[in-house]
């Protein structure tokens, strides 16, 4: 009778479900796609957190955005060596952050690039090998420590003339945190949100299992993932040169800048996922480790708390970090897990 | 004497069970799990000449010595679950029920518990129970496995148990 | 026959109907239109193939920490072991699995292949 009640034990695994709506929005804005999908029986309280979140969105577009006529942040780049400028809490916390993640990430991460990516134009119609003297002589603009922060009056200058800023990355890391608060304060406990590949997660799927996040094949077209990372209630973000690049005398040139050299970031690693708690935190941190390279990347990500991270290289090897042991699985056997 | 006669007896049949469990393992497999259990002959014609506890010897030490002679640690698992599973029902079947039925059934049951054994082996070393989609295929197999193990246990008991030394253990064991 | 052999005959007759009535379950709850192919070792999920998507017929060796090792063989839509250094090559003989629910294990190995008929993919996509 033994096994009969094991059979039985096989077979009752299915739980009922409930009847969720799934309700979604796609959104253009900081200069991608968002994605938001929401599961709940009430329709109405997921709209009403999606019209919350759109508001948002453009709020803290409308105070960081460089591809806009005025914002905070082209405030602060055009007072760059002249006056400091008085700025929101929003943009003064994303700031505060960029910076500390600079200096974390020993400037591998550095939000004072800007100048060198203008100079690049990677992703812009004028996009070109600069000049190594241009380089050169716009590499000294760049130093996350020009940038000084006023905590009492949320006043914020960079030091010297020609210096900027652009929060485009983290600011989206920013926005989906946002978004996920908002939705939480709504009562909404089962989402996913998608900012342009920075994937953010509310809670387990409806039937209670994780959400089973792909990472992008960095040698593949879009959509062709090559692991499967299985999450709860986290944030994944991913870096890659995949993303934005252009060629010249065949040679690829991608847009995650290395501040110390100038050049795109060649260290070996050709995609970092990050998956931590907070979506701002993974943005900053996915671009150090892909400048600083797979064994100091390591590194950093190992001397933080609740930060796991996902590294590709060249040679097609995944390393993993310890926490993500039980829940990646690479998918694609051309690529080898090493560790 | 008889003692003497009883381990010779004994070891002949180890030996001849070790043989018979060698050469099957030789004999290639026609579905997962499915396999002739013709070394149960011995072990059951051995209940019923020398007794319970030979039988379990019989069985302990044609797995021991057939892993040995070439097995993993888990066939050799496999083995000593399923064979003394399917032994021990054989032992209790014949003690009390004996007179209520035939060797084939009693053969057919151990059989059955000797594929169950195994399969509840395999799903502790894979741990998943979906392995159990095999258990309509190995309770027919053992239907048919343990039908022919019983009928040939008919057959060699009923030539031997003439025999004058066989009848001398016997009639010492009683 | 004596009597008790037909009760053991009843008893056995009822064991096999249940467990058919279990297997066909088991079939139904994992229907589904997809193929995919999962393959265990130790427990740990090492490989997931969509087999509807396989367009060249693909071989491959899994080796585990003994030393020990499996070849499988994929085809579109299906999966089979064709080698293997275990002793009783039951991976072997169960041949192909085609079907959602099949299943195909390496006990000395410790190797299992799956098929599930469940939308498999993933939510989304982090690039």
């Amino acid at each position: 009778m033994v096994f009969l009640i094991l059979l039985v034990l096989t077979f009752s695994g299915c739980s009922k479900e409930k009847t969720s709506e799934v309700i979604s929005e796609t959104i253009y804005a900081l200069g991608t796609v968002i994605d938001i999908q929401i599961y709940d029986e009430n329709v109405d309280k997921a709209k009403k957190a999606i019209q919350e979140s759109i508001e948002r969105i453009t709020e803290i577009e409308n105070k960081m955005s460089v591809n806009k006529d005025i914002s905070e942040v082209i405030l602060i780049n055009e007072n760059a060596g002249e006056n400091p400028v008085q700025v929101s809490e929003d943009t003064f916390y994303v700031l505060k952050k960029a910076k500390e993640y600079s200096k974390l990430s020993n400037g591998a991460f550095d939000l004072t690039i800007e100048p060198i990516v203008k100079l690049w134009g990677i992703g812009t119609e004028d996009a070109r090998v600069p000049e190594k003297e241009e380089i050169t002589s716009l590499l000294n603009l760049v130093n996350y420590e020009d940038l000084k922060l006023d905590e009492s009056t949320n006043k914020v200058q960079l030091n010297k003339k020609g210096q900027a800023i652009d929060l485009g990355g983290i600011a989206k890391g920013y926005a989906g945190d946002e978004i996920k608060r908002i939705l939480l304060e709504n009562d909404i406990n089962t989402a996913f949100i998608n900012l342009g590949g920075n994937v953010v997660t509310l809670g387990t799927k409806v039937d209670g299992s994780s959400w089973r996040i792909g990472i992008q094949n960095p040698l593949g077209d879009r959509g062709n993932y090559i692991a499967v990372l299985e999450v709860v209630d986290k944030t994944v973000v991913t870096s890659g040169n995949y993303e934005r690049y252009f060629i010249e005398d065949g040679k690829r040139y991608h847009h995650i800048i290395n501040p110390k050299t100038g050049y795109p970031a060649e260290e070996g690693i050709i995609s970092s996922t990050i998956v931590t708690d907070k979506s701002i935190d993974a943005d900053a941190l996915s671009t150090s480790v892909y400048v600083l390279g797979l064994e100091k990347g390591m590194e950093l990500i190992e001397s933080l708390d609740n930060v796991d991270a996902v590294i590709i290289t060249e040679d097609k090897n995944v390393y993993i970090t310890e926490g993500l042991k039980e829940t990646f699985n690479i998918v694609d056997d051309s690529f080898i897990l090493a560790n | 004497m008889t003692n003497t006669k009883r381990i010779v007896l004994l070891s002949l049949l180890v030996g001849i069970a070790l043989i018979i469990y060698v050469i099957e393992a030789q004999i290639p497999v026609i579905f997962p799990g499915v396999k002739l259990g013709l070394a149960n002959i011995i072990s059951l014609f051995t209940l019923l000449v020398l007794g319970w506890k030979e039988s379990l010897i019989v069985v302990i030490l044609r797995t021991v010595m057939g892993s040995i002679f070439g097995g993993s640690i888990s066939a050799f698992l496999f083995s000593i679950v399923g064979g003394l599973l399917s032994n021990i029902v054989m032992i209790l079947l014949y003690k009390f029920f004996r007179n209520y039925l035939g060797l084939s059934s009693i053969s057919i049951c151990g059989a059955i518990f000797h594929n169950i054994g195994q399969l509840l082996v395999a799903a502790f070393i894979i741990q998943d129970l979906r392995i159990y989609i095999y258990l309509p295929i190995l309770l027919i197999s053992g239907v048919i496995t343990g039908y022919f193990v019983g009928i040939s246990v008919g057959f060699i008991y009923k030539y031997f148990k003439n025999f004058p030394w066989i009848k001398d253990i016997q009639k010492g064991q009683n | 026959m004596k009597k008790g052999d037909k009760i053991v005959g009843l008893i056995i007759i009822i064991l096999i109907t249940i467990s058919l009535l279990f297997l066909g379950i088991y079939r139904f709850i994992n229907k589904g239109d997809k193929l995919i192919a999962k393959i265990i070792q130790d427990q740990e999920v090492i490989k997931v193939i969509d087999l509807d998507k396989v367009e060249e017929p693909k071989e491959w060796t899994i080796e585990n920490e003994e030393g020990h090792h499996n070849t499988i063989r994929v085809e579109k839509g299906r999966i089979r072991f064709i080698e293997a250094d275990c002793p009783d090559l039951v991976c072997v003989n169960s041949g192909w699995l085609s079907k959602p629910g099949d299943i195909a294990v390496c006990i000395p190995n410790k190797i299992l292949i799956r098929i599930e008929g469940k939308d498999d993919e993933v939510d989304q996509i982090s690039y």
